[in-house]
């Protein structure tokens, strides 16, 4: 391998596995904080793509307060989700995969139907140009990225550790039943996890999406990378899901620079494939573990 | 009244309510089907294209046929055949409730996907109505026509196939060889079948014609990261990138390129960067890239049928709406109905096999360019729009799209490293 091949899969492969963490932050952040699987995630970053777009386009909203008003709208729209469909069903866990997953197909379906199938949806970039890292060029929106998503993970961290709301919510994700004991409301905790992965769905596809344009598929595509890194990584495990991002990452641009991005995919399908044969709670996940246990 | 009073009244009521069926079938509208992906802009294009060139034909007091003037009527149906994983058998049964319930004379538009066009040839052929399709582009068409002429013979493409857009790029990469003085390509493509043949196509033609191929890398459909084809691109020196794809997704590889800072000459087919509204979609970042638009029409040849149309379009839908139509699809659409027009006239008759004979003897002018089938009933394609119909490609300068190629309606030579 060049040099400059070296240099490149390291950095575009950091990159890149960044990308991937911060698609699936939100799905993640929910099922490990609700143990809710929002199958509807894909679908709330498909919708957080078109909802910023029309925000600049059709209200003539500056990108700085349409990104934000996204963020606020899908958040809301995530608690709604909570109340409106996932209460009546909590605690069935077939129920809310199928509930989360209906949604998300209706909201990516519903903009297929509007015709949302041209290629005029574009996002713009934070900020133009590009700078040299290792003798790679990198532009200056994918280093945005990369602080987006470590900096949204250290947040999230800090808030999991150092705030009551953090800490009551991972009382509720341990032990249900002592955190209800302490006065933790178990619905207002599943809404506020919710609210929080939706926005972090909208926070990805603004990060995002102005690397390319908004089409249709792009709605299913986070969805599936969000279910690859976190099934990889350990469901529960928001470190799991971290180094099965970066796992993925890595072995998509490494394979990508070697063998052909043809074999991308097929790569690291066999990544997940192989790595749940020998670990099926995931990288990280202790639940089949605890299970056989029992 | 006597019994035979009666049965002779209603003998007379029902000889007259059969003059009566007999002459509305007369009056009735010719119904033409569209069964294609109506979710994709290629099949809402051409079908609004196709229903442009019937409401002209009908504004100018419709299509005579055996001495009576009859209107047409479009009747369409989505078959949903470009959704990923959606099976060929759910887009034939689109068709056939289409041809159950509607009882078109004919097919136009047909098939998005070849696979579905190559069933489809099979399951009209029990129906026998002439079928002009504009989208599907596999080979394999003209040679189950070649096969199987008796059976196959209603179907009929005024649409770019693939061997042609091979020789169009392979002539276009030619002309930047000879003139420009390039010689060292690289190959970055969808993994499908089409852009996998063009891409093996056009680099046997490329090498013998003396380039030198880097490199080649196929993506698979959805890809967001071409760092790695952009960094081979960079290592090995290559002057011009080759790109083909028809995914959304591949609007990235100009974007990212232009971030990598990728000098080279970007000259293939990326289906978001070729509407006349791509300029602002990708906020200029494709200034310099050469485009091909697979049949004449949405970029207007300076022909009157070519200019008629692309008018026309923009006062039917909207100038927007004229912006931006797809590259493929809607100029074959809107001449394939004025094709079947002109062969039915001929025919005086709906007769399939009678339409057929008349249609093979096509000689006409359209947005295309000049339209005549082959035996094996394709459009020939040339580079003469007043020869045969014509492909064409753009250069992005300054937000505008300068036609480059074929020469005979180049407004300009391909410019490296526009500005």
């Amino acid at each position: 391998m060049s040099e400059s091949i070296l240099a490149s899969t390291l950095v575009y492969g950091f990159v890149n596995s960044v990308a991937l963490m911060l698609t699936a932050l939100g799905f993640s952040l929910t099922f490990g904080l609700s143990g809710v699987a929002n199958f509807a995630h894909g679908g709330l970053y498909l919708l957080s793509g078109f909802l910023a777009w029309m925000l600049i386009h059709w209200l003539k909203l500056p990108f700085p307060l349409a990104a934000l008003a996204t963020v606020a709208a899908v958040g809301a729209l995530g608690a709604v989700l909570y109340r409106v469909v996932l209460r009546p069903v909590r605690g069935i866990v077939l129920s809310e995969v199928i509930s989360t997953f209906a949604v998300g197909v209706a909201i990516i379906e519903l903009f297929r139907w509007k015709g949302f199938t041209t290629y005029d949806f574009s996002l713009p970039v934070f900020v133009e140009g590009g700078v040299e890292v290792f003798g790679v060029s990198l532009d200056w929106h994918r280093v945005c990225i990369v602080g987006i998503g470590l900096g949204l993970t250290a947040l999230l961290w800090a808030f999991t550790r150092f705030t009551s709301t953090g800490l009551a919510l991972r009382g509720m994700s341990q032990n249900e039943s002592t955190a209800l004991c302490l006065g933790i409301d178990s619905d207002w905790a599943a809404m506020l996890s919710l609210a929080l992965g939706s926005a972090l769905a909208a926070v990805a596809a603004i990060a995002l999406l102005p690397l390319g344009i908004i089409s249709i598929n792009t709605g299913y595509d986070a969805l599936l990378v969000a279910l690859a890194v976190t099934v990889l990584g350990g469901l529960e495990s928001t470190p799991g899901m971290m180094v099965g991002s970066f796992l993925v990452g890595y072995a998509t641009v490494l394979t990508g620079n070697t063998i052909g991005p043809r074999w991308n995919e097929v790569v690291y399908l066999l990544a997940i494939v192989l790595v749940l044969g020998l670990k099926p709670s995931g990288l990280f996940g202790r639940s089949k573990e605890l299970e056989d246990r029992v | 009244m006597s019994a035979r009073l009666f049965l002779a009244s209603m003998s007379a009521l029902a000889f007259l309510a059969g003059c009566r069926k007999e002459e509305s079938a007369k009056d009735a509208p010719i119904v033409l089907g569209v069964p294609t992906a109506l979710g994709t802009i290629e099949g809402q294009d051409s079908l609004r294209a196709a229903q442009l060139a019937v409401s002209e034909i009908n504004a100018a007091g419709g299509l005579e046929v055996g001495g009576a003037r009859r209107k047409l009527e479009i009747a369409s149906i989505d078959t949903r055949e470009a959704e990923a994983g959606l099976p060929v058998n759910d887009a034939l049964a689109a068709m056939e409730k289409l041809v159950g319930e509607k009882k078109p004379a004919a097919i136009v538009v047909g098939a998005f996907r070849s696979e579905v066009l190559l069933s489809a040839m099979d399951l009209n052929a029990r129906y026998k109505l002439p079928y002009l399709c504009t989208i599907g582009m596999t080979p394999e068409f003209e040679k189950k026509i070649a096969a199987g002429y008796d059976k196959y013979k209603y179907h009929f493409r005024l649409g770019l196939n693939a061997p042609y857009l091979v020789g169009n790029l392979g002539k276009a990469l030619d002309y930047v060889h000879k003139k420009l003085g390039l010689d060292k390509l690289y190959f970055v493509h969808q993994d499908v079948g089409w852009a996998k043949g063009t891409a093996a196509g056009v680099a046997k033609a490329a090498q013998a014609a003396g380039w030198t191929v880097v490199g080649s890398d196929a993506y698979p459909t959805g890809s967001r990261d071409f760092s790695s084809s952009l960094t081979k691109v960079k290592a090995g020196k290559a002057q011009v990138v080759v790109p083909i794809f028809d995914m959304p997704e591949s609007g990235v590889l100009v974007k990212q390129a232009r971030s990598m800072n990728v000098t080279a000459l970007f000259a293939g087919f990326i289906s978001p960067a070729a509407p006349g509204t791509a300029w602002s979609t990708f906020n200029g970042e494709i200034d310099g890239l050469v485009n091909f638009v697979f049949e004449a029409g949405p970029i207007p040849l300076k022909t009157p049928r070519s200019l008629h149309f692309n008018e026309a379009y923009g006062k039917a839908y909207g100038e927007e709406a004229r912006l931006k139509l797809s590259g493929h699809g809607p100029g074959p659409s809107y001449d394939a109905v004025f094709v079947l027009a002109e062969a039915i006239k001929r025919a005086g008759s709906l007769d399939a096999d009678a339409v057929v004979a008349q249609l093979e003897k096509t000689d006409m002018e359209g947005a295309i360019g000049h339209i005549v089938f082959n035996k094996n009933h394709q459009a020939v394609y040339g580079e003469d729009p007043k020869q045969a119909a014509a492909s064409l490609a753009f250069q992005w300068r300054g937000g505008k799209r300068v036609v480059v190629y074929p020469e005979s309606a180049a407004e300009s030579p391909i410019e490296v490293a526009a500005k």
